[in-house]
């Protein structure tokens, strides 16, 4: 009888594969990144001057950045900051924990799936905006106007999200988990949690693009307290080259929430196909 | 230990009607490795789901120390063939070889210990924080066979493991089978087609008619206790019930076919 203790290789697992790149160099990619984003700086500087645009149209790059520059050191612009942030945080937290809540109920129980499914694909296409009247209607300009909103349209998101995630747990790691005796709770923590994981970082990212998007809206509209109310008013104002530089601080925000959240899904799903970067 | 009576499964499915398994009975004493083989699509993973409690029979029962299955029973470990898709790629070696140790009210010493002495024992010792996904498929198995030996299990089910690794790894993890199973005394139930297999690993054979399935013959292997991949192989014991078991499933499928023939 042959013992099993000599396993050739069994102590080297095999990793390897992985990034390669070149290891000092500049990606290609970040290089023409920055060269194509410092091509559209150069023609936002020029064109308004070759073209005589009047500055309350669109004026040059220049007078954008240092009307920027003034207002980041007034304390209106830090609470319109905080105060768009702290509804986004909190339109897609709550969206986030009722989506993953109802998705992982509804996703485990096939009567519900089908009960639910169609109603799932009404409510989903309205547009949150189109909500704004009733939301106003019930509570006026207070927060929970724009969390309305936000919630609204980020909820579908991760609960659809979620609904995949839960639909692709694998018949055979479901069976194993049964056969060792693990109770409904114990598989929805250890099998079928970690399989929708994928799916519902996914529904996250996509819900905090889209929660920015109606955090600004509520603002602008609504005129709820944040980035949006100052666009809205700089433009009123007359203040056009302080409105542009408003308008790039939403969507600087608007980037930094994607890499953010994307950079958590990656430390989150090492062990997945799509961060592990390696053929099976 | 595990009995089996009257097991009959049809599946029903808008109209169609296909009867997998008719009329199966055989028991399995504590301690015996039995091996059920059978031609393939004999509805041997059927068998087995119905064994491991997955699934409901349509009449007859399985008993396990006496007690029915209505659901899956304590104290069964069951290895599949899926080594891939029964191993949890969240989380490491050692943790899938845990997880199902995690209900069974032991210290975390104990757990611990039971951890490492399976993966000892399937020749992983070193492997404990690696991911199943960077091991090769035998070491894979392994995983999935060191998961069920730290379970403890009074009876330990095999369906067709090793069907998807390749003969030099096939021959390491069936020894691998035999020692544990010489080792621990599990009743083992190990589920293949392959008839080699089958007459090289078992104490008793039980083979298994083509689909609707009923007990072809029940065989008692008389080789050494003492099996040997070349040895044992090379016995013209060994060359004779193999040629046995192969007539038994040829004729086997001779009479399932004859009569689809002439219908």
């Amino acid at each position: 009888m042959s013992a099993p203790a000599a396993v050739p290789g069994a102590a080297v697992p095999r990793t390897g594969g992985g990034r390669t790149g070149p290891p000092a160099a500049v990606p290609r990619s970040v290089v023409l990144g920055l060269t194509g984003l410092a091509g559209f700086a150069a023609v936002q500087e020029v064109a308004p001057r070759l073209l005589h645009l009047p500055a309350d149209v669109l004026p040059p790059l220049s007078s954008i950045l240092a009307a920027l520059a003034t207002e980041v050191r007034t304390a209106a612009f830090w609470s319109a900051v905080e105060a768009t942030l702290l509804q986004w945080a909190l339109g897609l937290g709550l969206a986030v924990v009722a989506g993953v809540g109802a998705g992982v109920v509804i996703g485990s129980n096939r009567v519900l799936r089908r009960m639910t499914a169609s109603t799932i694909e009404f409510l989903r296409p309205i547009p949150s905006v189109a909500l704004i009247p009733l939301a106003v209607l019930q509570f006026g300009t207070e927060l929970r106007s724009a969390l309305l909103l936000i919630v609204y349209a980020s909820f579908w998101q991760v609960l659809v999200q979620t609904l995949y995630g839960v639909a692709d747990v694998d018949p055979i790691a479901e069976q194993t988990a049964r056969s060792y005796g693990l109770g409904r709770w114990a598989r929805v923590r250890y099998v079928l949690w970690p399989t929708a994981q994928p799916y519902v970082a996914t529904g996250v990212r996509l819900a905090a693009s889209v929660a920015l998007i109606l955090a600004i809206t509520a603002e602008l509209i609504i005129g709820s307290p944040g980035l949006g109310q100052e666009i809205n008013s700089a433009q009123s104002g007359g203040a056009t080259a302080l409105a542009y530089g408003l308008i790039m601080v939403t969507g600087i925000f608007g980037l930094v929430i994607n890499v953010g959240v994307r950079a958590v899904e990656r430390r989150m799903l090492r062990w997945h196909v799509s961060v592990r970067g390696e053929t099976v | 230990m595990l009995d089996v009576r009257g097991l009959r499964k049809v599946y029903e499915s808008s109209g169609r009607h296909v009867e997998a398994l008719r009329d199966l009975t055989f028991s399995v004493e504590p301690g015996e490795l039995v091996c059920l083989v059978g031609p393939s699509g004999c509805g041997k993973t059927t068998l087995l789901k119905c064994l491991a409690g997955l699934l409901d029979p349509t009449a007859g029962e399985v008993l396990v120390e006496g007690r029915p299955v209505t659901g899956p029973p304590d104290g069964m470990a069951v290895v599949f063939q899926e080594y891939g898709r029964s191993l949890f790629p969240w989380m490491t070696v050692a943790q899938n070889v845990d997880l199902p140790l995690r209900h069974k009210r032991l210290t975390r010493a104990r757990r611990a210990q039971l951890v490492g002495d399976a993966l000892a024992a399937v020749g992983l010792a070193a492997s404990p924080s690696a991911y199943p996904w960077q091991l090769s498929g035998g070491m894979q198995q392994r995983v999935a066979i060191a998961r069920a030996v730290a379970y403890e299990p009074q009876v330990m089910l095999m369906d067709e493991p090793f069907a998807a690794v390749d003969a030099q790894t096939r021959a390491d993890l069936e020894d691998l089978i035999r020692s544990i199973w010489e080792r621990t005394g599990v009743t083992t139930l190990f589920v293949t087609h392959d008839i080699d297999e089958a007459v090289y690993l078992g104490q008793r054979v039980i083979v298994l008619s083509s689909s609707p399935t009923v007990v072809q013959e029940d065989l008692q292997i008389d080789l050494p206790r003492q099996r040997d991949q070349l040895e044992t192989r090379s016995l013209s014991r060994f060359t004779e019930l193999r040629t046995h078991v192969y007539a038994e499933i040829r004729t086997a499928q001779r009479r399932t076919s004859t009569p689809a023939a002439a219908g």
